[in-house]
């Protein structure tokens, strides 16, 4: 199975330090989430999990998937996803931006959010750039509104990276 | 509620020592970390945290067996109350 992973500079797993090398399976004894075995995000995941580097993994073994990612005994890194550079991450944050002005913008109690939400990319700070403008959403129309904005990045993400599903 | 899945800061500050100590129950680790994700904040403590427990572990401190009782008290006291 195909699936991704969102790693810090340098192939690092952001949570627990690990040194992923490329091509090499990497096993564990048992997939239990968040806890061992190999995490990895299906497309619609990828907003909640961003980092430095996006890498193609590959699984193998009983996938055990979770709302918000995948968990495998077994995995390797295939590729990186070239395509996710720092200006990728700022033109998604213009993309979140651009959907929180037109979601909230008009509403005076929400549409600090905007304002909150331009800081956030032009700071640099893409990750909590998508969580606030899903957040706006949700105040305005409910946690459906959260999930749906969610999924309106994910998209985002998996079409301006040319990635397979999941 | 959505709004209620995602954690505050004061509690990712509350649940860190939990965190460390592999004690959240899946759920829990899982929106620890999709927080850590955005927050840098949290991010920084969570390192600091790692940092201070890696000098202190290096430091070769031995307290006295009665301090050492009368800190585990309190803690556990600072804990249940």
């Amino acid at each position: 199975m195909i699936a991704y992973k969102f790693l810090a500079a340098g192939a690092v797993a952001p949570f627990t330090g690990f040194e992923w090398p490329v091509g090499e399976w990497i096993e564990a004894d048992a997939a239990d989430p968040c806890r061992r075995g190999v995490h990895a995000c299906r497309t619609r995941d990828l907003p909640v999990w961003l980092d430095d580097e996006l890498w193609e993994v590959e699984l193998e073994g009983a996938v055990i998937e979770q709302e918000r990612k995948l968990v495998a005994p077994r995995g390797r890194l295939t590729r990186r996803i070239e395509g996710w550079t720092p200006d990728t991450a700022l033109a998604f944050g213009r993309f979140c931006a651009r959907r929180a002005r037109l979601r909230v913008g008009f509403v005076p109690v929400l549409s600090g959010y905007v304002g909150d939400v331009d800081k956030f990319v032009s700071q640099g700070r893409i990750a909590i750039a998508g969580f606030a403008s899903a957040r706006a959403a949700e105040l305005r129309d409910g946690p459906a509104a959260y999930d749906a904005e969610r999924l309106a990045q994910a998209s985002w993400l998996a079409e301006r990276l040319e990635l397979e599903q999941p | 509620m959505k709004l209620e899945r995602e954690l505050a800061c004061r509690q990712v500050v509350e649940l860190v020592t939990a965190y460390l100590d592999d004690a959240l129950d899946p759920v829990d680790r899982e929106r620890f970390e999709e927080h850590l994700v955005f927050c840098d904040g949290c991010a920084n403590y969570l390192e600091q945290m790692r940092a201070t427990i890696r000098l202190a572990g290096g430091a070769g401190l031995v307290l006295p067996p009665a301090l050492e009782s009368r800190l585990l008290d309190a803690f556990n006291d600072w804990r249940t109350s």
